[in-house]
């Protein structure tokens, strides 16, 4: 074989991995009902009803705009996230939907995912959404004691959920998330155990759960703060998360992620692009995309935003991170290593061209040692001690 | 024209106004222009300026005309006005032929000033009375003077009243240095003798040397020798500080000034050493200063492994001005390898160590810091040791001993109780208790230098509201029940956190130490248990719980550069810690040893 083909090869080579790895496109609806306490998420209350519509015509000239981004690619998955996106009416969600299918044209059976708050949903809007293409859906539980979302200051009930859950049985959405918080302030560990039994219970294809974390500008942080709450001890955080696995394994699901469990096949699409350093295209106001090697986000300012989409200017981006080669390493790594399984080595190389276990032996080496990283069949990943650790294993890796 | 020289020091007590005054006397000489001008303008070190305490002024020659016509030469060789560098008193005060000594008007005199006043009537010097601050209105010239009168015996009438701040009453102590201090002998003629009262290292020049002619005449181009090692030089470039560096050519007898001489070796210019003529030496060095020992010793290591050699070469830059600095190599299982390192006490400690890591940008660790203890062992050999690592088998020890230091302290007769009550504490022994006037007493006490060292001083202010004062000097050896208490972290030594303590307060002092240490190591992976332990015996235990969870957290595609922030933190913590075995030590936790007490 000449050089010239060696070379060709190599390049093909290197186009079909590319190829493997498969893009997502994410979009922000940056409004909820009132702001949660702890939510440092970018959304804001929505103004007014006509901003529903004033933000999907915008959506909708952004989708047009970035179209030339999605060529060549192959979109594996779309996210509704928020804020609140089950705020939009059946006609937006459609509206948006018919835009990303002209624009990028969807697979017929892909996912397409939608977070929604369990107070802005009813059997009528969950009908028109599946017809609109809604084929998962993730619910903002968080949790089934009314105590727990009393303090989260959610503003949908428990009951409010079980009515919703049969709603999604009796119209065969099967494939939805339950997201649930622990290490709430005053959450006892019996609370903590009703929450996975009732979750559990409703038979979701997913669970998600999160360890409550403040962002120290969250007015539930202040309250913390000021003593008038408190966090529970670390040690109760830890039982919380062990118990929550332990349980959730018991009653058949995977652990596939730090914070995520599902059955087998039914892992969420669109986080494991992320997981898996793939490409993503985010759209709408705060929305962030990681493109040809750099990450940059649509700035979180929703006058802006809409000022530019509709007097037809550059919509405002701040470039997070134009990254080298080194920096994409660190990403995959920490990224892939969030996931249970880890990281295949091979693939590794012939994606990033490096040989993990020799580069980052020292790290390796050590990590293993505390028994927090661990090698099998040419797999690298967290041991399950390793989990909670996983910050002290994952700075290391960072340039 | 050496007739119309006039060299001084200032004797003050630290905040009772050196820099000030100082300020004062340069802008009414006019040495500086107005533009020039910067507060505090000869603390020489930034640190100096930050910490707003002045270890010693820089050297510098004012001209002054007087009121009799004619026009003098005054030369400030400063003193330094803290304990710790009591015995550079002596090194600037042989350089002069007078001293000002400045008293705060509304605390009086302090303690340590007493003792440099002292040294500087043995020296035979002129002193001048001076009281500033006179405008505060918490001021008590008369009472003040009084006291000076009482104390030192200096004539009431003729102190000066002034305030540095305002400049109200410096022409007089201006005048005074003109008309009281006697001109230096007129010895020009003889063969050279020049003092070197303090040296610098300068990266183009080489060694900068400050030198006090005694005799003779000195010149760009002649050859000069250093009397103590009979090395020769030739003279580049001399100079006078008036207050920047500028070039003359020649000094004679009396005058006050800088010499570089392509000197490169730290040894060649010592603080002390007497430097005269090749071509025709002087019988006699100038009678030297007395060797200063180091009371306090601790070990220096440098963060960085491959820094060693960066230290040892910044050590030597500072022993140059700093003859009282001791050093040698030492490793420790604990840090590896780094310098035992000897100091005149705790502030000097802190100034060298800061030094280092500013002026040559060193990351580094300092280890608690121990007196010398002389140990006579079961052969009755004896040794002196200054490192608790070396401590001897206690089953070898006949006897052990520790330097004591006689104190002074001056506080206002209210708070004599309090002051007993801490020397106490500090197993002091009282000795005496004077009257200086009906409202301030000074007692003198003996007690353990490894007692004062640390936050006695401390103690003393707060409890005398800042009132008391203290100066202490060494008075020798006494035996003590002393022993060595290990730090141990998961079963392993650390050795660079042992001490000495004495026996009635080790249980105290291993509770303390274990607790703090419970407090400032991060949890890590592994619980971590720390037991103090004398010998075999473990006498106090805690333990830090293992770090249990990191991030449970949400992770989705934009929250990737917050969450690497986050990380490239915990990674900077990670650089401020030691590895010690398994166990992440923050840098400072040596030095913890010695700051229980504080607590
Ligand atoms: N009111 C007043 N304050 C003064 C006077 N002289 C010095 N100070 C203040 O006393 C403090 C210590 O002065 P400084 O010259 O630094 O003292 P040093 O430590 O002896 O050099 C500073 O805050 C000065 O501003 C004075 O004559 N009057
Ligand atoms: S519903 Fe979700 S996005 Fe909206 S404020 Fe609450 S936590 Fe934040
Ligand atoms: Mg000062």
């Amino acid at each position: 074989m000449s050089g010239q083909s060696l070379l060709n090869n190599a390049s093909s080579e290197r186009k079909k991995l590319m190829r493997n790895y498969s893009t997502g496109i994410y979009i922000h609806i940056p409004f909820c009902i009132r702001k949660c306490n702890y939510c440092d998420f970018f959304s804001v209350p929505l103004p007014a009803k006509e901003y529903l519509q004033r933000y999907t015509n915008a959506l909708v000239a952004e989708i047009s705009q970035r179209a030339h981004e999605g060529a060549g690619k192959k979109i594996e998955s779309v996210y509704f996230g928020g804020g609140t996106p089950s705020l939009l009416s059946t006609e937006q969600l459609e509206t948006i939907i018919r835009a990303l299918d002209d624009n990028f044209r969807l697979p017929a059976d892909m996912e397409i995912s939608m977070e929604a708050n369990p107070a802005s949903l009813n059997a009528r809007k969950i009908q028109d959404f599946t017809n609109a293409r809604i084929n998962r859906l993730s619910l903002g539980v968080q949790s089934f004691s009314n105590d727990d979302l009393r303090v989260l200051t959610r503003i949908h009930s428990a009951e409010d959920v079980r009515v919703l859950i049969d709603i999604l049985h009796s119209q065969g959405l099967e494939n939805f998330n339950i997201d649930l918080i622990y290490g709430i302030p005053g959450q006892s560990m019996d609370r903590w155990i009703k929450s996975l039994q009732t979750a559990a219970d409703s038979s979701p294809m997913h669970i998600s759960m999160y360890l409550l974390q403040l962002d120290p500008g969250t007015p539930m942080a202040m309250d913390i703060k000021k003593g008038r709450m408190a966090m529970l001890d670390e040690e109760r955080e830890l039982e919380m998360y062990t118990l929550g696995r332990e349980y959730l394994q018991g009653r058949g699901f995977d652990h596939y992620e730090i914070s995520n469990f599902s059955f087998p096949g039914r892992e969420c699409k669109h986080n494991l692009i992320y997981w898996q350093a793939g490409e993503y295209i985010g759209i709408g106001c705060g929305a962030v995309s990681f493109m040809d090697k750099s990450r940059f986000i649509n700035k979180p300012d929703l006058k802006a935003y809409l000022y530019a989409i509709e007097n037809r200017q550059e919509r405002p981006v701040e470039e997070i991170e134009k990254m080298s080669h080194k920096g994409l390493i660190a990403d995959a790594i920490i990224l892939g290593l969030r996931l249970c399984s880890g990281i295949n080595m091979e693939k590794f190389r012939s994606r990033y061209g490096i040989d993990i276990s020799r580069e980052y032996s020292e790290v390796i080496k050590s990590c293993s040692q505390k028994g927090l990283l661990k090698i099998e069949n040419g797999q690298i990943s967290l041991t399950r001690k390793g989990y909670f650790l996983s910050n002290e294993v994952l700075c290391q890796f960072i340039a | 024209m050496h007739k119309r020289i006039r060299n001084f020091s200032i004797i003050a007590h630290i905040d009772h106004g050196k820099s000030t005054l100082a300020d004062r006397l340069l802008q009414i000489t006019g040495a500086l222009s107005e533009r020039e001008m910067r507060e505090q303008f000869l603390d020489k070190m930034d640190l100096e300026r930050e910490k707003g305490i002045t270890i010693k002024l820089q050297p510098v020659r004012l001209k002054y005309s007087s009121k009799d016509g004619q026009e003098y030469i005054l030369n400030l060789i400063d003193t330094p006005g803290h304990v710790d560098f009591s015995y550079e008193v002596s090194r600037s005060l042989a350089a002069c032929e007078g001293a000002l000594l400045v008293v705060d008007a509304s605390q009086g005199i302090e303690a340590q000033t007493l003792a440099n006043v002292y040294m500087a009537m043995e020296l035979n010097l002129e002193i001048i009375g001076v009281v500033n601050k006179i405008d505060l209105p918490g001021a008590e010239p008369e009472l003040v003077k009084q006291e000076m009168e009482d104390v030192l015996g200096i004539d009431r009438d003729e102190i000066i009243l002034i305030s540095a701040k305002t400049g109200a009453g410096v022409e007089d102590v201006l005048e005074a240095l003109a008309r009281q201090i006697p001109a230096p002998d007129n010895k020009e003629d003889d063969p050279l003798q020049a003092l070197i009262f303090d040296s610098y290292f300068d990266s183009y020049k080489g060694a900068i040397s400050y030198i006090r002619l005694v005799s003779g005449r000195l010149q760009k181009g002649d050859i000069i020798r250093i009397m103590s090692t009979n090395k020769e030089f030739e003279v580049m470039e001399i100079g006078v500080l008036s207050p920047y560096m500028t070039e003359v050519q020649s000094l004679s007898a009396g005058e006050v000034g800088y010499m570089a001489a392509g000197i490169k070796n730290v040894n060649d210019t010592r603080v002390g050493d007497t430097i005269t003529g090749a071509q025709r030496p002087a019988q006699k060095a100038l009678p030297g200063y007395q060797e200063v020992k180091p009371m306090v010793y601790c070990g220096l290591y440098p963060l960085e492994n491959n820094d060693f050699e960066k230290l040892r070469e910044a050590l030597d830059r500072l022993k140059l001005n700093d003859a009282s600095l001791f050093y040698e190599p030492e490793s420790s299982d604990a840090l590896g390898f780094g310098f035992r390192c000897g100091f005149l006490g705790l502030l000097h400690l802190e100034i060298i160590k800061e030094r280092l890591e500013r002026e040559y940008d060193l990351g580094l660790l300092a280890t608690a810091p121990s007196v010398v203890y002389k140990v006579i062992l079961t052969d009755s050999s004896e040794m002196y040791v200054q490192n608790p690592t070396r401590w001897p088998e206690p089953q070898k020890i006949e006897q052990v001993m520790e330097p004591y230091v006689k104190a002074t302290i001056m506080v206002p007769h209210d708070y004599v109780g309090a002051i007993m009550e801490l020397c106490q504490e500090k197993r002091g022994n009282y000795l005496t208790m004077e009257y200086l006037s009906p409202q301030r007493v000074m007692l003198t006490y003996k007690l353990p230098l490894s007692e004062i060292l640390y936050d006695f001083f401390d103690a003393l202010k707060s409890r005398t509201r800042g009132y008391a004062s203290l100066d202490y000097e060494i008075s020798g050896y006494e035996t003590a029940d002393l022993i060595k208490l290990d730090i141990m972290l998961n079963g392993e030594i650390v050795d660079a956190l042992s001490f000495i303590a004495h026996k009635d307060k080790a249980y105290y002092r291993a509770r303390a130490i274990v607790t703090k240490l419970r407090k400032i190591i991060p949890r890590q992976m592994y619980e971590v248990a720390i037991q103090a332990a004398i010998g075999n015996r473990v006498i106090a235990r805690e333990s830090v719980k293992a770090m249990r969870k990191d991030v449970l957290a949400k992770c989705y595609g934009g929250d990737i550069t917050r969450k690497k922030k986050l990380l490239e933190k915990q990674k900077e913590g990670k650089k401020k810690m030691k590895q010690i075995g398994q166990v992440e030590v923050p840098k400072d936790a040596f030095m913890t040893v010695l700051d229980i007490d504080k607590d």
